[in-house]
């Protein structure tokens, strides 16, 4: 067996050419491979990224029943041994404790239905960004007893910073909240839906408000990496031991699951084509390297080479020229991949507005997730092994006297 | 020539009375409603009455008086509990107006609120807005007979009108045969899902009107929730007048 390994790796080197050209086949499949991969995989991460970075975050904990219902009767108590084991999980970013509900507000002759989020604003903005998103007056504090409104409301309602507006609607078990409230702070958020609704208040303003002094009604939990969510999940349903609903972005949010799925298709067939230039790539190098060989292949059988001993001899040398080239081709990507995730190409224009709509940065990051380089690693290497059937039947169908008049 | 003519007066004549006859012995569904409705209802009224909010795990009971101007005008001031008291609803044609003591501020209630609940019952903003015009919105049908609580009713279904904009698919009315007290009402949805029922009991003479003092809305589709309303005190045909419903009076009504 050794003498065939050396036979094959002497013959490869006999015509550095033909090698070189089979070789640099496969390691630019890989490299192609790689690289797509990697790159469809940045651009779904950072869609998820942006989309549940926006408001829902990766992970939700509730009162049960509260997100059919939405009532404040189903809240959960602001457990901050609760909050900080769930923030001691590992890859938990952040957990933000919410208070959420549904206001009138009114301004002279105008009302307009929003939605009143009650947050710990440090908290909130290391999550949301939210500071990032004010346009006017300043951010909240801790025992703020103003309100930051959503650009589009304010408009509406012909408001800006220092006016007051009218908050009415129901606390818990039904009492009337009502409130005169200052605008300190004008938010501006991509989507219309936030937009045109969103008002800001900090907990403790909001819990008095309601009359929920030690409540919340979510706590929003954001992960460092996307892949780890369903550990993570499993994790706090555990700590939850039953008493709180847990929901993952994919339960919250349906119809981005949708429109991944559909981006996913997209990427699929992209792939799937290249996979299929990579194939005729490799086994167009392989034929022709093959039928080069045909009066060698004669001579050998001639001279008494087993035709069984020759297939083993060029199956060894197929094998080779693989894992040569994807060895190396996944050794030149890492760089690439990894300036590339470092420095995300950024985009601009018509594009890039309608990027920033969805909350998505507009960027096209890598994705530098080990499980791509193994998928592609595979899936290049089964090609050319694929390939490398060619010269087995090749060879078993010979004729030596023809081949050596080749 | 004569007697023919004769014959036809007689004809004629038969055929009124008949006409006169069958209208007074059998009435149609349009009349029942209506009279109901004079019995309930008058071209103005004063009311106290509590309403209680009771939701599967916890309820809340306010204090109410109601002044009303038919068709257009109602105006509701709570007594009680303390926290709320002073807030008045104003109902005036289409509108609903707020007024908020603890802030000082009338605010309008927008019409994308007009179906959400009206200070937390089962009782939308809208059925306070439409309550006065079920008689002209919907066609009536006697549909058949049944007891409720010992009173033999005209059991009546309405469908609402094409144009009236009503939410409901069709309301079954329980109506009792000779004194008109409206005992019970079934809201289906345009699916024909029963949504919600209204009953009526425990009849009193009531300013010199026998009339259910005691209403419960149960919506069927929220197990545990209904709203009792009970009322304490009415005066019919009261002198109020349209200027008494308007946001500068919304402050000053106790």
């Amino acid at each position: 067996m050794k003498l065939y390994v050396k036979l094959a790796w002497r013959n490869l080197w006999r015509n550095k050419r033909r090698t070189i050209l089979a070789f640099s086949s496969v390691f630019f499949a890989m490299l192609l491979a790689l690289i797509t991969e990697s790159f469809q995989h940045g651009q779904h991460d950072i869609m998820i990224d942006g989309a549940v970075r926006m408001y829902t975050g990766y992970i939700q904990i509730h009162g049960i029943g509260y997100w059919d219902e939405r009532s404040l009767e189903k809240s959960i108590e602001a457990d901050s041994v609760f909050i900080s084991s769930i923030e001691n999980i590992e890859h938990v970013e952040v957990a933000v404790p919410r208070l959420e509900n549904f206001m009138l507000v009114s301004s002279k002759e105008i009302t307009k239905v929003g939605s009143v989020v009650c947050i710990d604003p440090e908290k909130e903005n290391s999550m949301t960004r939210l500071k990032n998103k004010l346009v006017a007056g300043r951010y909240l504090n801790d025992s703020d007893n103003g309100i930051l409104i959503s650009e589009g409301l304010a408009r509406m309602l012909n408001v800006s910073t220092g006016d007051t507006v009218v908050l009415y609607g129901q606390g818990i078990y039904g009492v009337t909240a009502a409130t005169l409230v200052p605008i300190v702070g004008i938010l501006k958020f991509a989507l219309p839906d936030l937009n045109n609704t969103f008002m800001y208040m900090s907990l403790s303003y909001g819990q008095e408000l309601f009359s929920m002094q030690g409540k919340l009604t979510t706590i929003s939990v954001m992960i460092n990496d996307p892949r780890k969510l369903d550990k993570v999940y499993e994790t706090i349903k555990a700590i939850a031991k039953g008493k709180y609903e847990v929901m993952r972005w994919e339960d919250m949010m349906p119809e981005l699951v949708q429109g991944i799925l559909l981006d996913n298709v997209g990427g699929r067939i992209m792939i799937g084509i290249l996979y299929l230039i990579i194939a005729f790539g490799i086994f167009g190098t392989v034929m022709m390297m093959t039928v080069e060989r045909t009066r060698e292949f004669g001579i050998l059988i001639s001279i008494g080479m087993r035709k069984s001993v020759l297939i083993l001899v060029t199956t060894i040398e197929a094998i080779f020229i693989s894992f040569l080239g994807a060895m190396s081709g996944l050794i030149a990507s890492i760089p690439i991949i990894i300036y590339f995730k470092r420095n995300p190409i950024e985009f601009t224009g018509k594009l890039a507005e309608a990027s920033l709509k969805f909350g998505v940065e507009p960027v096209l990051p890598f994705s530098t997730d080990v499980s791509i380089f193994i998928a592609q690693t595979l899936v290049v290497l089964a090609i050319a092994l694929f390939s490398a059937l060619y010269p087995v039947n090749f060879i078993r169908k010979l004729h030596p006297i023809k081949a050596m008049r080749a | 020539m004569l007697n023919q003519g004769h014959g036809a007066k007689v004809k004629k004549l038969i055929l009124t009375l008949s006409i006169v006859i069958s209208s007074t012995y059998s009435q149609t569904a349009l009349e029942i409603v209506k009279k109901s409705e004079d019995l309930h209802y008058a071209k103005s009224s004063y009311l106290e009455m509590t309403m209680t909010i009771i939701k599967p795990t916890w309820q809340r009971k306010f204090g109410m008086k109601v002044w009303a101007l038919e068709p257009d005008y109602v105006l509701v001031y709570v007594t009680e509990p303390a926290r709320d008291k002073g807030t008045v609803t104003l109902k005036r044609k289409n509108e609903i107006w707020n007024w908020l003591p603890t802030v000082q501020k009338t605010i309008k209630i927008p019409p994308s609120m007009m179906n959400q609940s009206w200070m937390g019952s089962d009782f939308t903003n809208d059925d306070l807005v439409r309550s006065s015009s079920y008689v002209n919105d919907y066609e009536h049908k006697i549909v058949g007979e049944e007891k409720i609580d010992n009173f033999l009713c005209y059991k009546i279904e309405s469908i609402p009108k094409p144009e009236a904009g009503i939410v409901w698919g069709k309301v079954i009315s329980y109506i009792a045969k000779g004194s008109y007290i409206h005992l019970k009402t079934e809201f289906y949805d345009e699916e024909n899902n029963l949504v919600k029922i209204f009953v009526g009991s425990q009849i009193k003479e009531m300013d010199g009107r026998l009339i259910p003092a005691h209403w419960e809305m149960i919506p069927l589709d929220k197990e545990g929730n209904k709203t009792i309303i009970e009322y304490q005190k009415i005066k019919f045909n009261i002198e109020v007048d349209k200027s008494f419903f308007s946001q500068q009076n919304m402050t000053r009504v106790k």
